[in-house]
């Protein structure tokens, strides 16, 4: 009798293989990340600037003694409904823009995506700020500048947003449809679209809160509203009347937040209903929608008219005149390089701080399913200051900044920086929310702490979307660099205003061709790290 | 091993179970019939603490299923696997040793995979070896299945606890598979809990059957003493 004794299975082991291409996106960060530091420390001197604390300290205390006299409660009343009818009609404009692009640019329509795209980058490249100031100088003081200034490139980037989530759908019931023989929008309609609708409505709900902000920042340009208040509050050094201000602001986005979250939830998971008729609720949010844009149209008196009317198509012309060729000199085009490296490295820190920030925080923004008091009392805590975070507009964080920070880009990044982590930490808070509990609950069952179940059944799912939001995070930050810098921070916002202000066109051709083609090539490079993380 | 007394689950109006009591001794390889929504996996569901009971007590191993030391020695293979796909298969079956490890060793091991000797052992002994660094959604649906066994495999659970394990597979892995799980749970002299649905696997690799009809036990005997009038009776008649 021979014993058998188990040999060793002489089969080349296998082995962990790294994903070369996600190694060089990560390294490509890295050094990114290496550059922008630099560029933030070698602004020479010391960054901050002491004599700034007690002033610092003044606005911090204001928080808790905003000022509620009836009287500028009143203006500010008039200037909330302002800012609502501004939001409310630019985004029924962006989102019919958007649905629009979305089916040009989306994989899912093939062929001319980089077509689409080259055309989506000049609305969304520029800042609404940007647009209100140069539909001023096309329509005059007409209430369709903020609409349109709203409306457009926010159009431009929910094409780009709703074309990103179609395209993020797993395919396998797309094709099976086509498989089956169906068309390809037929295909589209049942097999792509249910499943990203959750994030569609989502990404629509955060568009209004968008531009809540937005007419916020149009008014600090000059278009009425809220923004108006806030601005002539804080040049005046009344620091209780920006907390008023920013509070009205805070409850005016919660409101967008609350009503877009209540759609979603109810899409997701309509109550059992034996007929078939429409979800009641749902149908009179979608009309109240309608009236509100409607109402909003009335408010404003918006007029057809005025977009078409013999004068803007004068203006128009004449602009068109004086803007081209754009001015070439070796001079201004030195500056503007060397303002665009400036305006990289504040979006890329901007970024850098706010993503391990969104990520620490969105496990407590999160909505739990059986939370105790204490997660419940957290969690409301860390929504309300990310809300703050995200409510108060870049150029506001940018004067705060400034009170103890030397200008550069450090001042710039962190109020940046703030805005996103607002942002960033609802989405990715978001992203945890909408993934299927059962993974990780599995793991909990084994016995695996709360910690390792996070790691092993919510992290990895949640990393691709979440990082994917930063990147588009970092395409607006740039956009909003300009915005910070329209408004007295430097950089080629700075130098934007000053040649509006001189009316020398050549030369803002010049710098928005800057913008364009700077935001258009973060938009390509973003893009591309997308697709290495599918 | 698991006792259940007077369990009742209620998703809103609905009762997925209705007063179970159920009592498995050690070394018992129980079958889990009924038709779908029976209440199969409600009731393991109950058993490996996931879902908690709106009436009834639940003891398991001794303990109860919230406890996290009750839990790491109750071992589930899920209906659904619950395995991360864009995990690669060695994080999905190291995830099985999660109760033992530290938060800094599970977050390690996502960059270099720890305990990989048992890993690569359990994925042999279902026949994934060579897949071990891919990432689990390549892979095929039985493979999956095997993954989500290998998972159970290297947790060295004593109560086991399948949802139509073998569902998946065909019939010579599926039997693999049970004889697997099997020997799972009688290496430490534990149980064996699994829902199925096919007479053959039953017969072979369980020696009683419990069976279940809109979330009440309505059959419990030594798998000897069930006839197919049984069994027809129980997928027939659903109250
Ligand atoms: N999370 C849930 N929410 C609401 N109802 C549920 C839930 N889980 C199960 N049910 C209901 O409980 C009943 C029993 O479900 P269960 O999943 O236990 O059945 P099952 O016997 O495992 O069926 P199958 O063989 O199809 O897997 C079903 O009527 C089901 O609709
Ligand atoms: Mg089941």
């Amino acid at each position: 009798m021979t014993a058998t004794l188990p040999r060793p299975v002489h089969r080349a082991a296998p082995r962990l293989r790294r994903d070369r291409r996600r190694w060089a996106w990560g390294l490509g960060a890295a050094a990114l990340l290496v550059w922008s530091l630099a560029g933030a420390g070698s602004s020479g001197g010391g960054v901050v600037n002491p004599g700034g604390t007690a002033q610092l300290a003044r606005f911090a205390a204001a928080a808790w003694d905003p000022a509620l006299d009836a009287p500028y409660l009143g203006v500010l009343a008039r200037s909330v409904l302002v800012t609502v009818a501004h939001a409310a009609a630019g985004t029924a404009l962006a989102l019919v823009v958007g649905a629009a692009g979305a089916v040009l640019v989306s994989r899912a329509a093939g062929g001319r995506r980089w077509a689409a795209r080259g055309l989506l980058a000049v609305p969304r490249g520029l800042h609404e700020a940007v647009w209100g100031l140069l539909l001023v100088n096309v329509l005059g003081l007409d209430p369709w500048v903020a609409v349109l200034a709203i409306g457009l490139p926010a159009g431009a980037a929910t094409a780009q947003v709703f074309a990103a989530l179609v395209d993020e759908v797993p395919r396998e019931a797309y094709r099976a449809l086509l498989a089956a023989g169906a068309g390809r929008p037929a295909a589209a309609l049942y097999g792509l679209l249910p499943p990203a609708a959750g994030g569609l409505l989502s990404y629509a709900a955060y568009r209004l809160e968008c531009a809540v902000r937005s007419a916020v920042v149009l008014g600090m340009v000059g278009a009425g509203g809220l923004g108006y208040q806030l601005a002539l509050s804080f040049a005046s050094l009344r620091w209780a009347q920006v907390w008023t201000a920013v509070y009205a602001l805070a409850a005016l986005s919660l409101l967008a937040e609350l009503g877009g979250r209540a759609a979603r939830r109810r899409l997701a998971a309509p109550p059992p209903s034996p007929s078939e008729r429409r979800d009641p609720v749902l149908t009179a949010a979608a009309a109240g929608t309608v009236v509100l844009v409607g109402w909003s149209a009335w408010y404003l008196a918006l007029s057809p008219a005025s977009l078409v009317s013999a004068g803007t198509a004068e203006q128009l012309a004449y602009l068109s005149a004086a803007a081209w060729p754009p001015a070439t000199d070796g001079g201004l085009l030195r500056t503007v390089a060397g303002l665009a490296v400036d305006t990289v490295q504040v979006s890329v820190l901007a970024v850098a701080v706010a993503l391990p920030g969104a990520l620490l925080l969105a496990g407590p923004a999160a909505r739990a399913e059986r939370p105790t008091p204490a997660r419940r009392v957290t969690g409301a805590l860390v929504r309300g200051g990310l809300l703050l975070l995200r409510t108060v507009p870049a150029p506001v964080w940018a004067l705060v900044a400034l009170f103890v920070l030397r200008p550069g880009v450090l001042p710039g990044a962190l109020a940046l920086a703030a805005g996103t982590l607002g942002v960033l930490g609802r989405l990715a808070a978001e992203v945890t929310e909408e993934l299927d509990p059962r993974p990780r609950a599995a793991l909990a069952a084994l016995g695996a702490r709360p910690v390792g179940a996070w790691l092993y059944g919510v992290a990895p799912r949640a990393a691709g979307p979440v990082l994917a939001h930063a990147l588009h995070r970092w395409e607006v930050a740039v956009r909003d660099t300009v915005l910070v810098g329209l408004l007295g921070a430097g950089g080629l916002g700075a130098l934007l205003a000053t040649e509006l202000a001189t009316f020398d066109w050549a030369a803002v051709t010049t710098v928005l061709a800057a913008v364009v083609v700077l935001t258009w090539a973060v938009d390509v490079v973003s893009d591309r790290a997308r697709a290495a993380l599918r | 091993m698991l006792r259940l007394a007077g369990v009742t689950v209620r998703y809103g109006g609905t009762a997925a179970l209705d007063g179970v009591d159920l009592t498995v001794a050690p070394g018992e390889r129980v079958a889990l019939l009924g038709a779908s929504g029976a209440g199969k996996s409600t009731l393991l569901a109950v058993a490996n603490g996931s879902v908690a009971p709106t009436a009834g007590a639940v003891r398991v191993l001794g303990g109860s299923p919230a406890d996290r030391r009750v839990r790491a020695r109750v071992g589930t293979v899920h209906q659904s696997l619950e395995l991360v796909g864009r995990l690669r298969v060695v994080h999905n079956v190291n995830a099985g040793l999660l109760a033992d490890w530290s938060a800094a060793r599970a977050a390690w091991s996502l960059v270099r995979p720890q305990g990989l000797p048992e890993v690569l052992a359990a994925l042999e002994r279902v026949g994934l070896a060579d897949r071990a660094f891919e990432r689990t959604e390549r892979l095929s649906g039985g493979q999956r299945q095997r993954v989500a066994l290998a998972r159970l495999l290297v947790q060295r659970p004593d109560l086991v606890l399948a949802d139509e394990p073998a569902s998946a597979l065909d019939p010579v892995l599926a039997d693999r598979a049970l004889t697997l799980l099997g020997e799972t749970a009688a290496a430490r002299g534990g149980a064996l809990v699994a829902a199925l649905h096919d007479p053959a696997l039953v017969r072979r690799h369980c020696d009683r059957v419990v069976g279940l009809a809109g979330g009440r036990v309505v059959l419990d005997r030594p798998v000897a003493g069930v006839s197919a009038a049984d069994l027809g009776g129980l997928y027939g008649a659903v109250p």
